[in-house]
């Protein structure tokens, strides 16, 4: 497994290589566009990892991470308009906000499983999307509320000179990437061992002495802060909040992009959000109708790599170091076990 | 946001904004207690074509275990067919006569191209219901366009009930669900196909092994729950906004209607749907929509928490 981990490792400084010079590069070459959408496709990436850390992780199914993303979105743009926080404190107060959202929802939420636990953190999200959507006053509804960038965003936001693009390019990235560094500690910690062995069965963790109850809410807990993050740097990006993102359909994308990257790796949402909203923008410029297309994409992409992004790079390097036994022996009940510690080990 | 269950849209006139002062007191009951009845048959018509619409992917969801995200698309579908077909050809039966065929072809083919390859693992029936759900939507979009639009009930004229005027097409919506959902049920416990249906929902392994074709049956049973929900939006086209985006809607109410009902109980899926529907709009009937509509939500979750496996799962089991 050497080889495996060798090549994961080139491949992740390679990934931070190339993140780190984004917005150096692309410039250059005349696409300093594609250095908003990759710091869009970083900041939902989050959103993706909040979902994956509850179904690759726990075996929970959330259909509405998009509640706590609203309430990070809210948390930071009310902050930063009430009380003139600054980029990091509207960013902290908005991930607590959805911390404090998902501990109470949480608490009741986990009581459930599978297709029960998908419903019900639906029914949740659309109780507050609609009391966001009719507290006009709160939260603009549909609208949604704007905010002048506080401090270290000192620019106007509809004319983003090159420079001041550089700097928020960084600050989202350093907050991603801390959020991703927080999530690798927690799933190679004894905690996250506990998550697995919830998600893989979740009688014998109780035999062994787990308490389900509160490892499931944990991992809900830190989701929905992780969501809450995600969404307050959105705020940040798009200097507003609106309760349109806390719809269940904003839920919905973030499962698809989680799967599609490859749920149980600690990467793959990441590579699952980047290539959909990578192909979403290559697809609009020439398509007006190009969610056809990504649809059709996102089908063939499930049909094709069942285990996702993550699940299909992994057996390409594993046949490339040839260790094809190692594929072979592996069953369907396996597979998103080793994509996590595949993913895991990467970082 | 403009809601396809919007209990209080077009279909009846409550004059709820004049509220009498100085009238006589009886005139004042007797016109309030009109609202609330009217409210509650709005809910009742509703809750009846929802029913149809929830037990499609109740019978999907029980037989197949696909979390169909496309499902509220295939309702969509169905207004759109509605109208369209009602344009081309003149006659609003004959699109409803030809919507639920159509159906049945569309779900036949999408069971076979999309469904079955990723069958037997559930998050994956999300994810590409999802993309179909995205591709039904800009599908027709580009071919439909993007206007919402209402379609002229094909009964005009209302009649008098409990004192306020009351649309005679509402009516006649809620008995023609109601008769295919009894249709429906007859064809599931007295005809052959009917209780092979039933026979691989309870035991595949079984069922093949006494030579009953499991395969064309998954496909009969994912073409049956699309042209009940394509019937139940041809029914409904008269009475919502016919648009690309209606499906985005009505699939949580479906949903929760299923698991309230109790996962697989397919009589249970069509009572709480005409609760679910009730409910909401005898609430409305004091407060406004989104209220009624976040109080019929809290309801639910107090159902998922107190009895997780459905609301009659005692009696069925």
């Amino acid at each position: 497994m050497n080889a495996t981990a060798a090549i994961n490792r080139i491949a992740l400084l390679f990934l931070a290589a190339s993140l780190l010079a984004a917005p150096i590069v692309l410039p250059l070459l005349g696409a300093s566009f594609w250095v908003s959408v990759v710091a869009e496709i970083l900041i939902w990436s989050l959103l993706a990892a909040s979902v994956n850390l509850l179904l690759g992780y726990v075996g929970l199914l959330s259909f509405g991470q998009a509640l706590y993303f609203g309430v990070g979105m809210y948390g930071a743009a009310l902050s930063v308009l009430h009380w003139g926080a600054g980029f990091w404190g509207g960013l902290m107060l908005g991930a607590l906000a959805a911390m404090l959202m998902a501990a109470v929802a949480g608490s009741v939420a986990v009581r459930l499983t599978w297709h029960y636990f998908a419903i019900i953190t639906v029914v949740f999200s659309l109780i507050l999307y609609f009391a966001a959507m009719s507290a006009k006053p709160l939260t603009g509804g549909d609208d949604g509320i704007s905010f002048a960038p506080p401090s270290i965003f000192k620019f106007d936001a509809v004319n983003l000179s090159l420079g001041d693009q550089t700097v928020q390019f960084y600050a989202i990235l350093a907050v991603v990437a801390a959020a991703y560094g927080a999530m690798w500690l927690i799933v190679n910690s004894p905690l996250g061992l506990r998550f697995i062995a919830v998600r893989e069965n979740d009688r014998r963790a109780a035999l062994i002495g787990i308490n389900v109850y509160l490892t499931r809410y944990i991992a809900f807990v830190i989701a929905g802060t992780l969501a809450g993050l995600s969404g307050a740097l959105f705020a940040f990006f798009g200097r507003y909040a609106s309760a349109s993102y806390m719809f269940y359909h904003v839920s919905g994308e973030a499962v698809v992009w989680a799967i599609v990257g490859g749920a149980g790796s600690l990467l793959g949402p990441l590579f699952g959000t980047g290539i959909l909203i990578v192909l979403r923008e290559l697809v609009s410029a020439v398509w007006e109708n190009y969610l056809f297309a990504v649809g059709a994409i996102t089908i063939l992409v499930v049909m094709f790599a069942p285990r996702g992004l993550a699940g299909a790079w992994s057996d390409l390097i594993e046949r490339s170091a040839r260790r094809p036994a190692a594929v072979a022996e592996r069953g369907p009940r396996e597979a998103p076990q080793t994509a996590a510690k595949d993913g895991a080990r990467s970082s | 946001m403009s809601s396809p269950i919007d209990l209080t849209a077009s279909g009846a006139p409550i004059k709820s904004g004049q509220r009498p002062i100085n009238g006589e007191i009886a005139a004042i009951e007797d016109h309030v207690s009109g609202v609330v009845l009217a409210l509650a048959i709005n809910g009742l018509v509703w809750g009846l074509i929802i029913a149809l619409i929830a037990l499609g992917l109740s019978i999907i969801f029980g037989l197949l275990d696909i979390i169909n995200v496309a499902h509220g698309d295939f309702f969509m579908l169905g207004t759109v067919g509605g109208l369209v077909l009602t344009m081309l050809t003149g006659s609003f039966w004959i699109a409803v006569l030809f919507v639920p065929v159509i159906g049945f072809a569309i779900g036949i083919v999408l069971e076979r191209l999309v469904i079955r390859p990723t069958i037997r693992q559930a998050s994956l029936t999300i994810v590409t219901t999802f993309g179909l759900s995205m591709m039904l939507q800009e599908g027709v979009r580009a071919t439909y366009g993007a206007q919402p639009r209402r379609m002229e009930a094909p009964i005009g004229g209302t009649i008098p009930l409990f004192g306020i005027d009351y649309d005679i097409y509402r009516i006649f919506a809620a008995v023609f669900a109601a008769l295919c959902l009894a249709a429906f049920f007859l064809f599931l416990n007295r005809t052959k196909l009917g209780t092979w249906i039933r026979a691989v929902r309870h035991d595949p392994e079984t069922a093949t092994s006494l030579g009953i074709p499991v395969a064309r049956i998954c496909a009969i049973t994912f073409g049956l729950g699309t042209a009940m929900a394509l019937l139940g939006g041809a029914i409904a086209a008269p009475i919502t906004t016919v648009e690309f985006r209606t499906g985005v809607d009505i699939l949580p109410f479906c949903f929760m209607a299923v698991i309230i009902g109790g996962l697989g109980n397919l009589q249970g899926t069509v009572a709480a749907a005409l609760l679910l529907a009730v409910f909401e709009g005898l609430v409305t009937s004091v407060t406004d929509p989104t209220i009624a509509r976040i109080l019929s939500l809290g309801l639910m979750s107090a159902v998922l928490l107190v009895r997780p496996h459905g609301l009659f799962s005692g009696a069925t089991r």
